[in-house]
């Protein structure tokens, strides 16, 4: 399906790196390395120059802590926005909040997607997506609270939950108003999931490609890929990176990341083994 | 072996030019048989860029009925550059042709354009497929004198065995286009170089006889 972000189009072959900069002093992996906001700022210029075609600006860590308000949100992430969006015309900036009324705010100084990355905790996102015509990323989450660690959930079947209230957000954004090529469905790994769950949906991520809506994946350094091998925040990225094959393969549009230059050439590899991509320049043995 | 496909240029007929008749200039083409030209191979950049003008604004310059002589890989190539230049394939037909007719003269030849896929030898360099064989320089250094001059008496000597060790691509077309050649004139080079070890021409001969 043609994807639509925002101010920005994109063919339905098209694979799309999401470069994560947070704006946070706490974030998991880089512990407040773009706190500062023109650390941020460079943040976002080393990876445009990486290539990434789009950054998801986070004003909140997932995980809990201490509690960040609207307002303190909106003072992290707007005025952020407004200024990539100054100076990067040509990039999809996507914003990674829960809240209507942040998601309004961004839109409005140059937002083109919103990241719902707690699955629809606030339900007028939509509507403002759909006033903005914006994008919008429809999460599975279980339905477990922004913030929170999962804890004893299981499911019947993970992957049939992850389709059916995925696909059921994009419906009903798009009712809301949201471009059809605008909605955009998220297993969301390791949100209201335990490793195994993680694990699974990575494995049948093409049931969820297969429902027609593009696919978000977001696997970079997270806890399943650590307990899977071991390894601590820091050494997670070749893990990460077979993740990312993985879910290359069955057909993920989106990849949400840390490390840009990494995954695209892992998401190029495996589209062009799939026939869906050419090879950058091929002469061996046909001079 | 090489073989002998007609085709029709039929853009050029439905643009009004006239057909050859027997009198008109005989055309003759070189362009090598680089797999990299044909669309399966294609990749998001082109490494035969420059290869591929030269080869499309050769072979448009044809004009009416096209022969290719060449083998069954360089017929592919040439049918993609005649295709991509608005010919139609006429007749399915091919006809086999050994090296042995590449003496016969051009009275011979009838009066068709001609699309012969050949290039010189492939081991011009420490890279190239078949690696680095001195005696590729002078073999091709002499080919491309002949092509040049034209010399169709050379071409039509282009040792077969030598042309094997060196990887060259249809030293039988290469003999056979040392046929062609007769009555022609000095060529137009649109191509002439080594990028990838491999010896390619691009030229165009006119032939009066």
């Amino acid at each position: 399906m043609t994807l639509k972000l925002g101010r920005h189009e994109f063919a339905d072959d098209a694979t799309l790196m999401m470069a994560i900069v947070n704006r946070t002093p706490d974030s998991f992996y880089d512990r407040g390395a773009t706190w500062a906001e023109d650390k941020a700022f460079e943040r976002v210029a080393h990876v445009v120059g990486q290539g990434a075609e789009m950054v998801d600006i986070g004003g909140i860590k997932a995980a809990p802590g201490a509690e960040i308000d609207a307002a303190e949100e909106k003072a992290r992430v707007v005025d952020f926005v407004a200024r990539v969006r100054e100076s990067f015309p040509g990039l999809v900036i996507s914003v990674d909040t829960w809240r209507a009324s942040v998601g309004a705010a961004v839109c409005e100084a140059g937002a083109d997607v919103l990241n719902d990355a707690w699955g629809g905790a606030d339900p007028e996102l939509a509507d403002v997506a759909a006033a903005y015509d914006a994008a919008i990323v429809c999460t599975h989450t279980g339905g477990v609270a922004p913030r929170t660690r999962p804890y004893r959930i299981e499911y019947d079947d993970v992957v049939a939950a992850a389709i059916a209230d995925t696909v059921a957000y994009a419906e009903r954004a798009v009712a809301a108003g949201v471009s059809p090529a605008s909605a955009i469905i998220d297993p969301a790994h390791d949100f209201g999931k335990n490793t195994f769950h993680s694990l699974e949906l990575t494995r049948r991520l093409g049931e969820m490609v297969a429902t027609g809506w593009p696919v978000l994946v977001s696997l970079s350094n997270k806890d399943f890929v650590g307990e899977t091998l071991d390894l601590p925040v820091g050494e997670r990225l070749t893990g990460t990176l077979a993740a990312t094959a993985v879910c290359a393969l069955a057909g993920a549009r989106i990849y949400r990341v840390h490390e840009v230059v990494e995954t695209r050439q892992v998401v190029d590899m495996v589209n062009t083994i799939a026939g869906r991509r050419l090879p950058a320049r091929a002469i061996r043995g046909l001079q | 072996m090489s073989s002998i496909v007609r085709h029709v240029l039929a853009a050029e007929s439905a643009q009004g030019r006239p057909e050859r008749d027997g009198l008109s200039p005989r055309r003759v083409v070189l362009v090598p048989g680089v797999l990299a030209l044909l669309p399966e191979y294609a990749g998001l950049s082109d490494p035969v860029a420059e290869l591929r003008a030269a080869c499309l604004a050769a072979v448009s310059w044809l004009t009416g009925p096209v022969e290719i002589v060449a083998d069954e890989q360089g017929r592919r190539v040439a049918e993609h550059l005649l295709v991509s230049t608005g010919s139609t394939t006429e007749g399915a037909g091919s006809t086999a042709e050994g090296a042995g007719s590449t003496a016969e003269g051009a009275g011979a030849e009838g009066d068709a354009s001609y699309l012969v896929v050949a290039n010189g030898s492939a081991c011009r360099g420490e890279k190239a497929p078949g690696h680095l064989d001195e005696r590729s320089f002078a073999f091709d250094a002499e080919i491309d004198k002949a092509l040049r001059t034209p010399d169709g008496a050379a071409l039509a000597g282009v040792d077969e065995a030598l042309g094997a060790e060196l990887w060259a691509g249809n030293v039988a077309g290469l003999r056979r286009l040392g046929g062609l050649l007769a009555g022609a004139g000095v060529p137009v080079v649109d191509y002439a170089d080594d990028p990838f070890g491999v010896q390619y021409w691009v030229m165009r001969w006119t032939c009066e006889s």
